[in-house]
């Protein structure tokens, strides 16, 4: 059963993500980008990591997807997009693509990949908010003041300069 | 002389009626009763008065009525039931279409007007129905320059995703059709798609104002969805959980309503924002942009997309009874089953009437549904007051109110949630 569907999600995820890439219609790829990000948290599902696949899900499928589709619909093609199309691009990129991923297989069935059991049950995500405030917390402080700094540089980017004071709003 | 049928002959009709009956009869006898032999045999049957319900037994029930509640009991424990009828999808398409009739007859009444009046002679109760009726005939109209496959799927994936959002609501102890360990989270992931489907919905009409409505709607769902989660976090810190039936059990003594009252009116008007409603009801702004990303969609597309908004206004009031007001909880005031109807039988003079099969609902559940009902009432009952009070919000004001003062607010709510957690006073490791 769980062969199964992972397979369907592969087929999913893969295929999605090729359409993304090669489809005319920007809408649709983004549709496509969006089948992708949901087969991913789909294999999180199968990893009983039900956390980080609802996490998946509201994120990137819900805020990130979202953000995409309202850039390509508020863009023109035309304007960003120089059509430079030949065969030996295309060969180049699907070589580079091969080689990429062959050195990553190679990674990860080098790390002992294969020695870990499988049969554990799913990790509770109490145990995952107990270890980032205990053993891991300079990872949550390093990520909290990425994001605060993050936020802050968005603030300031967005806020207008050509508004006069009387135009904006109490 | 001007007769409907002029060449009428009684033998004929007659005639007709029996070839009518006669081709049922051979229809159901070499097709019907074979299809349904052979679902019956797929499915799992359950055990009846202490014998097996074999296919061969299925369709006893006509002719021996006291295998109907027992057969009745066993089918009300099956998912299907769950899904289409109690907790789920009938349930809350009930309460919905509930809704939309006493939001017409209320804002009529607040605004002095009579409503609906006509249709069904008493206070046009059927009017509903009517409109139902109307959507269903009406042609479907799409647009020439329309992106067909995306307008003709966004008002069915708008309904699939509001009736996942109410798959999630536990109505009463054991009662809810997806009982997850992160229930809230999926909620939370549910609530996403929304602004994704509008947004396409929008841009597949290829038309001004809805796609000038679906970004308005873009704007102010996804600027109202980053409060909407930070005030729920206080009621998880407090109980520890994100199942959603767990955080209404944990309610038993007091709702969190009396602790957290600043989240719960934060997530009251991100609810108000999330459903588009008035005074937020920018998206659908009908004096400025028609019926905003709605305007393209005719006839049933557009009845779906009511229904799909009614059974999200519908989730959003259970959730927030769920949340903060105690769920199912209060007290008992349905009366217990009376025992001697179990044991005696229902004596009328000198029949007795023995009826195997009942209760056919425990009184928990019965208690529970009724205070749950009541209460997603008065939430829905609320939420549909500002509409006959307030104009309608300028953009930059709501973006304003959703970035700056809404998250402070929730913020606020998060700290009080931690300073009675820490302080021993309540939480797992306090009062409960």
């Amino acid at each position: 059963m769980a062969d199964a569907a992972f397979l369907a999600l592969t087929v999913i995820t893969i295929g999605s993500a090729i359409a993304a890439l090669e489809l005319r219609s920007l809408i649709y790829g983004s549709i496509a980008l969006m089948g992708t990000l949901g087969g991913i948290a789909g294999f999180f599902l199968l990893l009983d990591a039900p956390f980080v696949a609802l996490f998946q899900l509201a994120v990137y499928v819900g805020s990130i997807a979202v953000l995409i589709l309202f850039t390509v619909m508020l863009v023109k093609r035309e304007l960003i997009f120089k059509k430079i199309e030949d065969k030996r691009r295309k060969f180049a990129g699907i070589g580079l693509m091969l080689i990429v991923m062959v050195a990553l297989g190679a990674v990860f069935i080098d790390s002992g990949i294969k020695t870990i059991t499988t049969d554990e049950p799913a990790v509770d995500f109490r145990d995952i908010g107990t270890d980032f405030v205990t053993y891991y917390w300079p990872a949550l402080i390093l990520m909290a003041l990425i994001l605060a700094g993050s936020v802050t540089g968005a603030l300031v980017l967005a806020k207008r300069e050509d508004v006069e004071n009387d135009q904006r709003t109490s | 002389m001007s007769v409907i049928a002029p060449k009428f002959k009684l033998s004929e009709f007659i005639k007709s009626l029996l070839d009518n009956v006669f081709w049922v009869i051979l229809l159901m006898v070499l097709i019907g009763i074979p299809a349904v032999m052979m679902v019956l045999f797929v499915i799992e049957m359950p055990v009846i008065n202490g014998e097996l319900l074999t296919p061969f037994l299925a369709l006893t029930w006509l002719a021996d009525p006291s295998r109907v509640l027992p057969i009745v009991q066993a089918f009300m424990t099956t998912d299907i039931f769950r899904v289409m009828a109690f907790p789920g999808f009938g349930f809350a398409a009930l309460l919905a279409a509930g809704t939309i009739f006493v939001e017409r007859k209320m804002l009529a009444k607040l605004q002095l007007r009579v409503g609906p009046f006509y249709c069904g002679k008493i206070e046009g109760i059927l009017q509903l129905m009517g409109d139902g009726l109307k959507l269903i005939s009406k042609e479907i109209i799409i647009p020439a320059k329309a992106d067909k496959p995306i307008f003709w799927a966004a008002p069915v994936i708008f309904v699939a995703a509001a009736a996942a959002f109410v798959a999630f609501i536990p109505v009463a102890p054991g009662w809810v059709v997806a009982d997850v360990d992160l229930g809230l989270l999926g909620v939370f992931a549910v609530i996403g798609f929304f602004p994704i489907i509008t947004i396409l919905s929008a841009w597949s009409a290829n038309s001004k104002f809805p796609f000038i409505g679906g970004i308005r709607a873009l704007f102010q769902m996804v600027s109202f969805e980053i409060p909407l989660i930070l005030s729920l976090l206080g009621v998880v810190i407090l109980t520890g959980t994100l199942n959603l039936s767990e955080i209404a059990a944990s309610q038993s003594s007091f709702p969190w309503i009396i602790f957290l009252p600043i989240g719960a009116i934060v997530f009251f008007i991100t609810m108000l924002a999330e459903l588009e409603r008035i005074p937020f009801d920018l998206p659908e702004a009908e004096s400025e942009i028609v019926a905003g990303w709605l305007t393209e969609l005719s006839g049933m597309m557009y009845g779906l997309v009511q229904l799909g908004t009614y059974l999200k206004l519908y989730a959003f009031a259970a959730l927030f009874v769920v949340l903060f007001l105690g769920g199912w909880n209060g007290p008992m005031i349905v009366p217990p089953f009376p025992a001697e109807i179990l044991t005696d039988g229902i004596v009328m003079g000198p029949i007795t009437a023995k009826i195997p099969g009942l209760p056919l609902f425990t009184q928990e559940m019965l208690n529970g549904t009724l205070w749950f009902v009541l209460k997603t009432v008065g939430v829905i009952f609320f939420i549909l007051l500002p509409r006959g009070v307030f104009p309608r919000i300028r953009i930059d004001l709501l973006l304003s109110l959703g970035w700056t003062k809404l998250i402070g607010l929730a913020f606020v709510n998060i700290f009080i949630a931690l300073g009675l957690l820490y302080a021993g006073v309540l939480g797992p490791g306090g009062l409960q």
